[in-house]
This record gives C-alpha cells, structure tokens and sequence, in this order.
C-alpha cells in the first residue's frame, strides 16, 4: 500500500483513503479516523465486517489464527490472544486456557467442576472449561481482585 | 503476557499431593473408627500400633491409585463406569490388605462388613463434594452477577 504524507502550513487538515475492497487494516484506520477504537473489523466467508467487541463471546486462537465467535458469526481477525488482550484492554476478558479468551460480560452461568475447574456457559450455549490452572485466577478477576 | 497469580507446575503438583495427604487422613481415621469399634466389640481397649501403620500407609498408597489412576473418583461430577471401577478396587484392596494384615483377626464377615462400610464412606465422600461444589456454583454465580453488573452489561 502506497503511503503519501505531506505536512501543510496552511488550510483544512484532510485525510483521503483510496482502496480497492474493503478489508480489516483499512477497516483500522476508518475506526481509529472515527473515533471507533473498540471496533473490530475481521473476515467471514461473506467478506469484511465490522463489530463491536462487547459483541464477542470468546476468542479462540487455532493453527496461529485467530477466531471471534459472536452470537451469530465466527469472524477471523488479525493479531494473537496476546495483542487482542493488549489492544482491548483486560476488563471484561479473561484468558482461560493457552488458546480461549472469553468475555465474561457474555457468560451466562458458571458451573463448579471436579479438580477445582470451571465450566462456564456462554450465551450462545457454548461451554467453556477454564482449568484448574486458570481457575484461582479467574476467582480473583470476578472479585476484581487481580 | 505471563501472570505472577496463574499457578506453576510446581504449585499444582503440591496441591495434588496435599489433596492425596488429606485423602489418606480421611480414609485413616474412617478406618480407624471402624478398626475401634471392632477392638470394643471384642472386649480389647487396645489398637495395634503395627496395624494403625498399615491402615495410614495403605491409604496413602490408595490415594495415590485414586488420584492418579481413576482420575479422583470420590470428587468426580458423576458416578459413571470408570468411577464405579475405582471405587470397587479400592476397596477390595483395603479389604485384602485388612485380611492379610489380620487387622480384624482373618474373619471373613468383618472384612464383607468392612467392605460394605467403605463402600458407604465413598459415596459419602462423593455426595459431600457434590454439595460443595453446588454451594460453590451459587457463590460463584453471585460474583459474576456482581462482576457484570459493575463492568455494564449490555
């Protein structure tokens, strides 16, 4: 992508974006232009679309790519767990095991397991095990103690 | 980004092992009561201390075989085949090792009302967990309301 910068001295600050399809670097830029930094903008097999991120359930990192389920999609986004978490803050996300991160705002119910693990049930019916190794921490980011 | 609070390997192997101590001083004392009531009936207010050796070191090594190989039934979610296996192999191994111990004199309906009495103690156990856990699932469904209530569901 050609990138043209020229500093004026004078008149209206302007910003022209030129592409061809839509696509998620671009999506960036127009959400960050926009003052919509908690969008998220990824690829479906229907093409790019844009979301919210208080829209996701969780996060599933598989073969190095990256997957948001929503309630009615699976999106493929850009990054790692890591710099999904850095980026949006670690609030209302909860990384769960090596691979899941999950929005707590979106579980519906937890369930105590055997083993000190814990089966949370997202809204979408989708049960997530946070292992015995994640679970004390878990405990303590409800509490907002972490 | 590693987290200082997210337990090592090292941490949850000690707390697997402090889970099979506390395993080995409940199935002890259990069987001691029992070993107790035994001596009574028997007009003995004595209890062998080689036999109160053999109870703790079988039960530790039976909680070993619990955790390790039966995947910690008497804390398990359900009572399914492999459960309903462990529990009946542990208890005819503290049944062997009662008989061949001599801990109630080689009498044989004593070892079957042993039998019958960890049997019982097992499912109490079980149904203990259970009741726990269920408690857990209300605190924890408690703070998460909390949590999500403070952080603005939508």
């Amino acid at each position: 992508m050609k990138i043209d910068i020229k500093q004026i001295t004078e008149g209206e600050e302007s910003i022209n974006i030129r592409y061809r399809d839509p696509n998620p670097t671009v999506g960036r830029i127009i959400s960050l232009l926009r003052g919509e930094e908690n969008r998220i903008w990824g690829r479906t097999e229907e093409g790019s679309v844009c979301f919210s991120a208080d829209e996701i359930l969780f996060l599933e990192s598989v073969d190095d790519r990256l997957y948001a389920y929503t309630s009615d999609k699976v999106v493929r986004i850009d990054g790692t767990l890591s710099s999904f978490m850095n980026e949006n803050g670690d609030e209302i996300f909860f990384r769960c095991s090596k691979s899941v991160v999950v929005n707590v705002n979106r579980v519906m119910s937890l369930k105590s397991l055997s083993s000190n693990r814990i089966d949370a049930t997202m809204e979408g019916g989708e049960h997530i095990i946070i292992s015995r190794r994640y679970a004390s921490e878990f405990r303590r980011f409800l509490k907002g103690d972490r | 980004m590693k987290s200082k609070n997210r337990l090592t390997l090292w941490e949850r192997y000690l707390t697997r092992e402090i889970g099979i101590e506390f395993k080995a001083c409940l199935y002890f004392f259990a069987i001691l009561f029992f070993y107790c009531i035994y001596r009574m009936l028997q007009d003995s207010f004595d209890a062998e201390i080689i036999h109160m050796a053999e109870m703790i070191v079988t039960c530790y090594i039976i909680g070993y075989i619990q955790v390790y190989l039966f995947d910690n039934f008497d804390e398990a979610d359900s009572l399914g085949l492999k459960e309903c296996i462990g529990v009946v192999v542990c208890t005819v191994l503290y049944c062997l090792v009662s008989y061949f111990g001599g801990w109630f004199g080689k009498n044989m309906i004593v070892t079957l009302i042993l039998a019958a009495y960890i049997l019982i103690t097992y499912i109490c156990v079980f149904i203990i967990y259970r009741s726990k856990r269920r408690i857990d699932d209300k605190k924890l469904n408690e703070e998460l309301q909390i949590f999500q209530t403070e952080h603005g569901k939508k």
